[in-house]
């Protein structure tokens, strides 16, 4: 088994689902209506949840303790891509980053079921369900707006445009991806991203909003290896505040 | 100056430190209100546990499953309109409702030509209680619906109100997709249970007895 590989695999979904987690988190009581933002707090708490699963296995392979490793790192240290860092900006921005990026999410999820490295197939197995519950929420809240008033249509749709360099970000190559699908850990990144334009066109297709020429884009690299937005950093600070402050903290 | 606050989205948002009055705006349509089931555990009966209101059917299920799959374990959730459940009238619980309530025999010429289809229903047992699922029966109308539920579920006692609703205007949880509902033990902070606020306001009160 490689580690190296293994490693580099943990710490890009577990810091995609922290740094997501995060963000989201900053819906609460800024929500558009009372439900939607116990939704998106909720699913915030999911995301964190997961991220801890994902440090936990690290910490199994050497690395430091969860709560160091999340929050005592600067964001060159960081494998999420860049997508999940940027601001939460309005409410039309995050619904289609939460969409773009769940779509993504549950086929990994899938993939990672079968993988080789049992504690990953564990965990993948355990908390698939709610990343099902995103993916239903996601869609059937892009399938609502898209098709509703030509306000929320214009806006879904510019999000989407701005949005989607930075979603093909998600899908940057590891430097392990021979390594890992050669040995069953992970089917790789160019199988998660063909699955995912199918069921991301799906759904768009039963709205108005339509898909930019993929061809036209250029993605968004470098998140997998350290280099991020201007946005990165100050979340970090703002998240490791109180770490900062008192390491021991209870509450 | 804009608004600085101790909570930094606030401050981000930078709005102005003294607001203007709002533009009054004109009234706005209401969502339609539905009206959530949820099942406790695996084969147990699907109970009333409250509305939501939402666009349509499907962003009322989200809904639901927000506001009540969280608190209690759920293995499953119905929801449906609220114009879609018919209300018998209610008496106390002495008498069961199906003996006041007078359903007319259905005309046999009427029902010709219509076909049979499923409706579900739920007894309420006690004022202040949820409704409770009772059972599905076949019929051609609602009124019909509740002369079958008489026969079949009205020897079930205390009865102090039923619901009638077709299942076809039922939007239910999909059986492949159980999964959503398991939640994993490490969330008891979701559980309001998990705060322990009064052991601390009666800490702080002996530590600060009022003069």
């Amino acid at each position: 088994m490689n580690t190296e590989a293994l490693k580099d695999l943990l710490y890009k979904i577990a810091d995609d689902q922290l740094i997501l987690g995060h963000r989201n988190s900053e819906w609460t009581g800024f929500g558009p209506m009372l439900e939607e933002d116990i939704a998106f707090s909720s699913m915030a708490q999911d995301k964190l949840g997961h991220s801890l699963a994902f440090y936990k296995i690290l910490h199994e392979l050497g690395e430091a303790e969860p709560d160091t490793v999340a929050f005592t790192r600067n964001a060159n240290q960081f494998h999420n891509c860049q997508l999940v860092e940027l601001p939460i900006g309005e409410y039309d921005f995050s619904l289609i980053r939460h969409f773009l990026f769940d779509n993504a999410e549950i086929l990994r999820f899938d993939m990672l079921t079968r993988s080789s490295y049992e504690p990953i197939a564990k965990v993948a197995t355990k908390l698939k369900g709610e990343v099902k519950y995103h993916v239903l929420h996601a869609n059937t809240m892009i399938k609502q707006l898209g098709s509703s008033t030509d306000e929320a249509i214009e806006r879904l749709q510019n999000s989407l445009n701005e949005a989607l360099p930075y979603a093909l970000g998600i899908f940057e190559k590891s430097k392990f991806d021979n390594e890992l699908i050669a040995e069953g850990i992970f089917e790789g990144e160019e199988k998660l991203q063909t699955q995912w334009l199918e069921n991301i066109k799906k759904v768009l297709s039963q709205t108005h909003l339509e898909l930019p020429d993929l061809n036209t884009i250029t993605p968004k690299f470098g998140g997998r290896y350290g280099e991020h937005t201007e946005h990165l950093q100050p979340l970090l600070d703002e998240m490791a505040e109180v770490f900062s402050i008192d390491p021991t903290a209870e509450w | 100056m804009s608004l600085k606050s101790l909570d930094p989205r606030v401050t981000r948002l930078e709005l102005p430190e003294n607001p203007t009055e709002p533009t009054p705006k004109p009234e706005l349509d209401q969502l339609i209100t539905y009206e959530v089931f949820h099942q406790k555990k695996e084969n147990a009966a699907y109970t009333y546990v409250g509305p939501v209101h939402a666009a349509n059917e499907e962003v009322a299920f989200l809904f639901g499953k927000e506001q009540y799959s969280r608190r209690y374990a759920c293995t499953g959730m119905w929801v449906t309109e609220t114009k879609n459940v018919m209300v018998t009238p209610y008496t106390d619980e002495a008498v069961s409702v199906y003996d006041v309530i007078r359903i007319q025999p259905e005309n046999v010429t009427e029902n010709v030509g219509k076909t049979a289809e499923n409706y579900e229903i739920f007894h309420l047992k006690k004022r202040g209680k949820a409704h409770q699922h009772m059972g599905t029966v076949s019929a051609t109308s609602y009124e019909d619906a509740l002369a079958e539920a008489k026969s079949q579920f009205g020897d079930k006692k205390p009865c102090v109100n039923v619901w009638v609703i077709k299942a076809a205007d039922m939007f239910r949880s999909e059986e492949e997709d159980k999964d959503i509902w398991s939640t994993t033990k490490e969330k008891e902070y979701r559980e309001a249970t998990a705060y322990r606020v009064l052991d601390k306001i009666t800490k702080y009160k002996e530590e600060n007895p009022v003069a």
